[in-house]
């Protein structure tokens, strides 16, 4: 009697255990357009495409509608290299952040556990495939660790920097077929930050497809033959080719995107197709993405507004500017779109970065002068350059982190950053640069005048129209600016060798940093950094290259950061973070103009589930990527109601 | 006549070594090589570069070898057909270019027939009316187009196109059709957009063609046997047209060798504002991004096509005009 | 018919004296115009084509005003008015409530759309502001050296003069346009002089010597006429070092345009003296144990100088093309160096066209100078050979 009634228990568990796993109708709902092909059995049923637990895209947290599938959304690009956005669209990664609050949630993983943040713990979803059907399992991991990155002809250098800790690598064991762990004996703040990057860091390749191209896996002949028939050098050559995730250069690479390329890259249009296998699904059962088809058409970028303006498009950021806003906002009373616009969080849209690595010894002293450099910050007339060109819609001050950020404090941003020439002009007379040739222009300790020359990549118009406006306020405190427009390649190298002594660019990457994102960008800790890249490339290097820091605050910048790094209380990261904006805001290390900048977002009045109101920025947030494009979803009555009112 | 041909195609051969090495040299100029470029322009959008795997790519695509070798193996290249790998595009040379050579030979087969029907009849009234308001008033609309820069007047026809004829903006055809087979529709859309390049482009090669056939025209109509088949009583139609229009010919045949390189380079620019689907964009973002083979390939083949083009237009020309089949040389 | 004739056959005779170098006598037109020298033949040819003269007359007025720009232009180089960023050109007008007033326009207000966030400026009525002549405005150093405020017409007190619009700083179209005359006229100058040497020195070693000389030379010509001119520009602007500064980035420009142009000089100097050089003239110099170089200068030269300088004259405006398209593609010229070219390419966007269409301006003057020097140009050549 009891096993009779274990038995039907069991049985009935089997039972619905088979329901739900034959992908049974009443769980998810086929996308029209593969309708067919399941007919004909060439794809299994939706329910055997998505793994056992898709990931379930809240909407009702998010405020998304259900959409309905169908539809191509159509975007312009200026160039084939563009083809990579899409990996930055599609923002299927193994942690994602979450679009309100930036936090890191799994996505394509079911779950992870950090200890001590040194050990990783992932889990994928059982059940996953990749785009061509074939399993995403944890082989796929183990290959890229052991069969890619630590293969010496495939990568010769190793395995990426960000995977090592001072110089140490993770230790790689596969637990299980969908649970993979890394551990390092200290921790590493990066290692999730940087699996959830716009560009991320892929630490898996798909192996059933990659095998035909490794030495390890494949007999020479056949390798050989695809290797001169692919005109490489090397099989290693041709491996590094194609195994590459973000580029889309490869029609044939297996992806987990929610679109997949289906163009040539030399092409005019770059189609992406449906993904029949991708792992999210609304909160009704419809698997994600909506819309069919996400096509790239290529035109010149100038020409990019004017198309735009003429309706050729469903969304649209990239290649709009600020400037193009009213010529957008008419183009609506012809077109059935609406412009939008998402501020850019960067922690400065532009920032001087005075180059406290200059060669000059005069110069360098001045520079390394901290009350020199409060007083360039206090002679510059912040308000105008927002008026004149923004509308007064960003946000003067300093290059630090957006007031959205929870380590934000106004202190850092106004400290040194309102318009007083009066206080400038008595902090460079206290330095003792008192006196003056005859335009007026202040001379240094050796007689020289103090002619700033500031090189910019020559890309832009604003920022040379920037450096206008500051020209004529820093003449009113004797400071003689030049602007001169370079190339972007020498423009850098330049600044890296020390020949610059002050250069325009954008500011801290991700204004809207918490106590857990790295600090990296305000310590001298790379080279890309404009304001110390000497002090940087020794960080970098590991000592090998450039110059150790010798400048107090400096110094104790790296100190705090490593020991950011070292800590792994949330509170003790913060307290650690405090002090660097504390220090960054007194040492006015780069000068901060305007930030917040608007970006205008073209939304076409059927696409739906696109926020009107969102920020538009790289790391974190990949442009649209948080915002789930997969969840976008073109709506007919509300085109047919635009068709009526035009 | 035989022994001039033969001739002529020796020199070309020792000429098309030389254009093979300067334009290497002159792709290598700006400093940095692709990859710098790319590092440059990852990292300036916040990209994470690795620059140890740069290095390796720099190796494997042989960007560190010196200078005379990757020009003798590009050179050795071409002359075995390979046009090399672009490495933006990560597609060998010939994929990436081949697409678009059609339609960049229609539109410059277009500008040059454009010229030629406008600069023609424009030309032979100048010289029958010299110094009247008609002269003065037409070569000033062919100079019109002369006078303004292209990149501007195609943006502004570009402009009034779509507010006028509703032509979408840039590119050669409506978007629907840019997959799609060839038929009327998209021919006909083709030739909606075609006009603007055209137009802008044509018009700047129009002046030079309109004066040139002025000046001959004139020359010749001065001649003493103009004169004499008038006094006999030669209807004017006729005196123009019998021989002073076949020696004003000259020219027309004579400058194809010219328009080529000037159409080509024209319609570059022209094309890159235009957004067309020709090799004119292609060309300037390899020269930009210094995407070595694509941008050297390409100019080669140019420099070829416009050297054997001015070759056949010489033998053309020296077909055409037995004065210099027997010695004398043009006078151009 | 009577054959007989009575008397003497009546016909006048003239009592004057019979002067035997009567038919050798000439009109005092004819005599000056026998005894003209070759460049006053040139002119008076030069004078029949109207339009040359007009054209010459506009290019000696643009040139001249390169000289005195400062005074020409109502508001300095770099003065800006932020409260007036992309203002509409404002019209003159004359007649002010029925009445006449001097020339004057109206004050503009400003009102920011924040739902387009377009700036949009109407004319007021009521704010008239006559415009000044030979006045002192806005301060400038005359050629980078003397401080004046001179200029020849300024906005009145606290007004504003915005004939042709501002840009996005707030900064005159006009005035932009008249700085950058000198910049972009100038350019075309220096490459003409660099390519006239370099042409005439190929082209005629290439014509006076022949052989092998004559054979290398077209080759030369050859490979650089078969190039796109559009890679060279841009290769040879790229390797243009920029650590120089913009006045040595110039010279850097005008060396590329003119080295680039050289040879339709060349070629046409080559088969000039090909012929000529059978001349007699050139044999006797020759026999005479005059140098080569003396010949080439002194002998053969001259006779076809205007020829010469006829081409070189429509050369130029293709060198002030040439400018604005590197302008556009980037290399060049660039901000803060004011040129047509730089001024053209911050016009370069749909904005410009559908928004704020008098940016565009600059494109006249360009259009301007061009035709003039080839209508100008074309005189020269119809008057280079008075002699037929």
């Amino acid at each position: 009697m009891k096993d009779r009634l274990f038995l039907q228990a069991a049985a009935l568990v089997l039972s619905a255990f088979l329901a739900l796993s034959s992908g049974g109708v009443a769980a998810y709902t086929e996308p029209p357009i593969l309708a067919e092909r399941v007919e004909a059995g060439e794809l299994p049923p939706v329910g055997q495409r998505l793994p056992l637990t898709p990931r379930v895209v809240d909407f009702a947290k998010r405020g998304l509608e259900i959409g309905k599938h169908g539809g191509t959304i159509r975007m312009l690009m200026a160039r084939a290299k563009d083809a990579r956005q899409m990996a930055v669209y599609g923002y299927a990664r193994l942690v994602v952040y979450s679009p309100d609050g930036f936090e890191l949630i799994p996505d394509i993983l079911a779950s992870f556990d950090v200890d001590e943040g040194r050990v990783f713990t992932l889990r994928l979803r059982p059940g996953h495939r990749w785009s061509d059907g074939h399993p995403f399992t944890s082989e796929d991991f183990r290959y890229w660790w052991e069969d890619v990155a630590n293969n010496e002809e495939l990568s010769p250098v190793g395995p990426p920097t960000v995977l090592k800790v001072d110089g140490e690598s993770p230790r790689f064991e596969v637990i299980d077929a969908h649970t993979v762990r890394y551990s390092w004996s200290k921790p590493n703040p990066d290692f999730l930050v940087r699996l959830a990057g716009a560009s991320p860091l892929y630490i898996y390749r798909p192996a059933h497809y990659m095998k035909r191209f490794h030495a390890k896996y494949t007999d020479e002949k056949t390798l050989e033959a695809a290797v001169a028939e692919a005109r490489q050098r090397s099989w290693s050559a041709l491996h590094n080719k194609l195994d590459n995730l973000y580029r889309n250069d490869n029609i044939d690479l297996p992806v987990l995107q929610p679109w997949r390329i289906d163009s040539s890259l030399s092409s005019d249009r770059l189609s992406f197709v449906r993904n029949p296998y991708f792992h999210r699904v609304d909160p009704e059962g419809n698997q994600l993405p909506y819309a069919d088809e996400f096509l790239f058409s290529m035109a010149n970028n100038k020409l990019i507004p004017a198309k735009v303006g003429t309706g050729e498009v469903d969304l649209q950021a990239r290649y709009l500017r600020f400037d193009d806003y009213t010529f957008l906002k008419q183009g609506e009373h012809r077109q059935p779109y609406k412009t939008h616009l998402w501020r850019t969080a960067k922690g400065a849209h532009l920032a001087l970065m005075p180059n406290l690595n200059v060669n000059d010894p005069g110069l360098q002293e001045l520079i390394r002068d901290v009350r020199f450099r409060r007083a360039l910050s206090l002679a510059v007339n912040r308000r105008e350059i927002n008026q004149v060109i923004y509308y007064g819609l960003a946000l003067e001050g300093n290059n630090t982190v957006l007031p959205a950020s929870p380590l934000h404090d106004d202190k850092y941003q106004t400290a040194w950053a309102s318009f007083d020439i009066k206080a400038a002009n008595r902090l460079l007379d206290e330095i003792g640069l008192t006196k003056r040739d005859s335009r007026g222009v202040r001379l240094l300790p050796d007689g020289r005048p103090l002619d700033i020359i500031i090189e910019t990549a020559g890309e832009s118009t604003e920022q040379t129209d920037v450096l206008e406006l500051i020209h004529d306020s820093w003449l009113d405190v004797g400071i003689k600016v030049y602007s001169k427009p370079s190339q972007r390649n020498v423009f850098r190298n330049r600044i890296f060798a020390g020949e610059t002594l002050m250069s325009i660019w954008f500011g801290v990457e991700n204004g809207l940093a918490t106590a857990d994102t790295s600090p990296a960008d305000f310590a001298p800790t790379t080279q890309q950094s404009l304001q110390w890249p000497k002090w940087g490339q020794h960080f970098e290097t590991g000592g090998k290259a450039g110059q150790a820091p010798d400048l107090a605050p400096a110094k104790e910048l790296l100190e705090l950061f490593k020991k950011w790094r070292a800590s792994s209380s949330t509170s003790a990261k913060r307290e650690i973070w405090r002090r660097i904006l504390d220090i960054n805001a007194e040492q006015v290390f780069t000068i901060g103009l305007i930030a917040g900048v608007l970006q205008p977002v073209v939304v076409s009045d059927s696409l739906r589930n696109v926020p009107s109101k969102g920020i538009y920025n790289w790391d974190p947030g990949a442009h649209f990527g948080i915002y789930s494009p997969d969840t976008f979803w073109f709506d007919p009555t509300a085109a047919d109601a635009a068709a009526d009112k035009s | 006549m035989f022994a001039y041909v033969i001739r002529r195609i020796l020199i070309m051969i020792p000429t098309l070594i030389a254009i093979s090495a300067i334009t290497f040299v002159i792709i290598q100029l700006p400093p940095g090589d692709y990859l710098s470029t790319l590092i440059a322009e990852l990292q300036s959008q916040g990209e994470n570069v690795d620059t140890a795997k740069i290095d390796a790519l720099r190796a494997q695509y042989g960007l560190d070898r010196p200078m005379i070798e990757q020009y003798l193996v590009w050179a050795w290249g071409l002359l075995n057909g390979d046009f090399g790998f672009s490495f933006e595009y990560q597609l060998p040379v010939a994929d990436v270019v081949g697409d678009r050579l059609f339609l960049t030979l229609v539109l410059n087969f277009t500008t040059i027939i454009f010229i030629w029907a406008v600069s023609f009849p424009i030309g032979i009234y100048s010289a029958t009316h010299q110094y009247r308001w008609g002269d003065y008033g037409l070569t000033f609309i062919g100079f019109i187009g002369l006078a303004t820069p292209n990149f501007l007047l195609a943006l502004v026809l570009l402009y009034f196109a779509n507010v006028w004829f509703g032509t979408s903006i840039g590119g050669l055809m409506d978007p629907i059709y840019i997959d799609q087979p060839w038929s009327i529709d998209k021919a006909l859309s083709v030739l909606e957009h075609l006009w603007v390049p055209v137009v802008v482009i044509g018009t700047s090669g129009t002046a030079g063609m309109i004066r040139r056939l002025r000046a001959n025209m004139l020359d010749e109509l001065q001649k003493q046997y103009v004169v004499t088949a008038r006094a006999k009583g030669l209807s004017p139609l006729k005196t123009l047209v019998k021989y002073p229009l076949r020696t004003a010919l000259n020219p027309f045949i004579a400058d194809i060798g010219n328009m080529l390189p000037q159409v080509v380079s024209g319609s570059a620019i022209v094309s890159m504002v235009l957004s067309l689907p020709t090799t004119g964009p292609m060309l300037i973002a390899a020269l930009q991004s210094q995407d070595m083979y694509l941008a050297g390939s390409f100019l080669i083949f140019l420099a070829l096509l416009t050297v054997v083009g001015m070759f056949l237009s010489d033998l053309a020309l020296a077909w055409l005009d037995p004065r210099i089949r027997l010695g004398g040389g043009a006078n151009r | 018919m009577s054959s007989a004739r009575r008397g003497p056959v009546p016909h006048y005779v003239n009592k004057a004296p019979f002067d035997p170098n009567v038919t050798e006598v000439l009109t005092p037109e004819q005599e000056r115009y026998y005894m003209a020298t070759q460049w006053q033949l040139m002119w008076w040819k030069l004078r029949r084509h109207r339009l040359a003269v007009i054209s010459g007359a506009v290019l000696a007025f643009m040139y001249f005003s390169v000289v005195i720009s400062e005074l020409l232009a109502p508001y300095a180089l770099s003065t800006r008015n932020t409260d007036f960023i992309y203002a509409p050109p404002q019209g003159i007008n004359l007649f002010h409530d029925g009445e006449f007033v001097s020339p004057f326009v109206y004050g503009l207000d400003y009102e920011l759309n924040m739902e387009t966030l377009k700036r949009e400026y109407t004319p007021n009525p009521d704010k008239v502001q006559p415009i000044r002549f030979f006045c002192f405005g806005d301060e400038y150093k005359f050629w980078g050296a003397f401080d004046g405020s001179f200029h020849i017409f300024c906005p009145a007190e606290g007004g504003t003069l915005f004939l042709l619009g501002t840009d996005r700083l707030g900064r005159d179209i006009l005035s932009r346009i008249v700085y950058g005359t000198r910049v972009s006229l100038t350019v075309g100058l220096f490459g003409i002089i660099i390519s006239f040497v370099i042409g005439i020195v190929v082209g005629g070693l290439a014509g006076y010597y022949g052989g092998w000389i004559d054979n290398l030379t077209q080759r030369i010509i050859e490979i650089i006429r078969s190039f796109p001119e559009l890679p060279l520009w841009m290769a040879l602007s790229a390797a243009l070092p920029v650590t120089w500064s913009p006045i040595l980035v110039y010279f850097g420009i005008t060396l590329i345009l003119g080295m680039l142009d050289w040879t339709g000089l060349a070629r046409a100097v080559r088969s000039k003296l090909l012929s000529l050089r059978e001349e007699d003239f050139a044999l006797a110099a020759q026999l005479m144990g005059a140098k080569p170089k003396r010949i080439i200068g002194r002998h053969l030269l001259p006779s076809f100088m205007s020829h010469l300088i006829a081409s070189a004259t429509l050369s130029i405006p293709s060198m002030i093309l040439g400018e604005t398209a590197l302008s556009f593609l980037g290399l060049g010229l660039r901000p803060p160096i004011t040129s047509w070219g730089v001024l053209l390419t911050e016009a370069q966007n749909i904005n410009a066209v559908e928004l704020y269409p008098w940016i565009m301006a600059p494109v006249v003057p360009v259009i301007i100078v061009v035709l003039a020097f080839n209508f100008f140009g074309d005189g020269l050549r119809d008057a280079a050979d008075p002699y037929r």
